[in-house]
């Protein structure tokens, strides 16, 4: 996939995972290198800037299997920021959509 | 790369940051280690899946640059610790960045040095006055009122420039470390 079209896709994705429920690190890092060719490490500088702008918070939660996990938990501040970006992309895939029915399809 | 080397050298790349900060990051990676591990994963594979330690921590220390440079109101050393961050990330070219950034400096240097010789003119003109005879003391006075005031003019345009260029470097940087930070591919 072009990389240039695949940067603003990942902060639409993965407030998108968190949109219903709570999500640990971990499981947000594997979600997202399994779908794109993203290195799993670079999940979390992600995370860290989507905290730092007030689009999530953070807690820790026991596991059964263990210590306890950090969860990322979308603000309503984030969840604005997640529907503003759900809209800018279903734009834009209509857009495409449109097109290459015009072009490929008819 | 076993987990203990894996976060020894993450650590390690991460000196610049404070360390409350610094334990705060490393706790994703160790968590991520941990519950690859409680799955079954090897060490090895994890490490290889979370990508080259130097990488993340490049990538973490440029946000925590452009954050400190913009929280410390545009100062001139933190901006250009920021700029040195961008630069040593690979994703501004050497040339086209550093170059302009650096060439902006000499001229304010430059623009502040001169202010400064104004000003100090302006005391040895009055010195002249008082103490030799090449000027008498009215005169001196007045050379060291239009010297003083053509400095101190200077120094403020100075002042505001530096403000000026440290906040557009500022802003150049925020947008293009969002893009960048969104292109965490790898």
């Amino acid at each position: 996939m072009n990389v240039q079209f695949k940067k603003g896709v990942l902060d639409l994705c993965v407030l998108s995972l968190t949109a219903w429920e709570d999500r640990y690190g971990y499981e947000l890092a594997v979600a997202m290198s399994s779908k794109f060719e993203v290195a799993v490490g670079s999940v979390y500088p992600l995370l860290n800037r989507l905290t730092q702008e007030g689009y999530f918070t953070t807690y820790l939660r026991e596991s059964p299997e263990g210590p306890p996990r950090k969860y990322y938990k979308l603000t309503p501040l984030g969840h604005q920021h997640l529907m503003e970006l759900l809209r800018e992309w279903r734009t834009f895939s209509h857009a495409v959509d449109e097109l290459i029915k015009e072009g490929v399809e008819r | 790369m076993t987990r203990e080397h894996y976060l020894n050298e993450l650590w390690q790349q991460l000196a610049p940051v404070p360390e409350a900060k610094r334990r705060e990051w490393m706790y994703d990676y160790e968590e991520h280690f941990r519950i690859a591990a409680e799955q079954g994963q090897p060490e090895e594979q994890t490490a290889a899946e979370l990508g080259d330690p130097r990488a993340v921590a490049r990538e973490l220390l440029l946000g925590y640059r452009v954050e400190a440079a913009s929280q410390g109101g545009g100062g001139v050393r933190l901006v250009s610790r920021a700029v040195f961050a961008a630069v040593g990330l690979g994703f501004f070219n050497l040339v086209f960045v550093l170059g302009p950034y650096l060439a902006l400096l000499g001229l304010l240097l430059a623009l502040w040095a001169v202010a400064g010789s104004f000003v100090i003119a302006a005391f040895a003109v009055l010195l002249e006055g008082w103490t030799g005879d090449a000027i008498a003391m009215p005169l001196a006075v007045f050379g060291a009122m239009i010297a003083g005031g053509l400095g101190l003019l200077l120094g403020a345009a100075a002042y505001k420039l530096t403000g000026g260029i440290m906040r557009l470097t500022l802003k150049y940087l925020l947008a293009n470390t969002k893009m960048m930070k969104r292109s965490v591919a790898r």
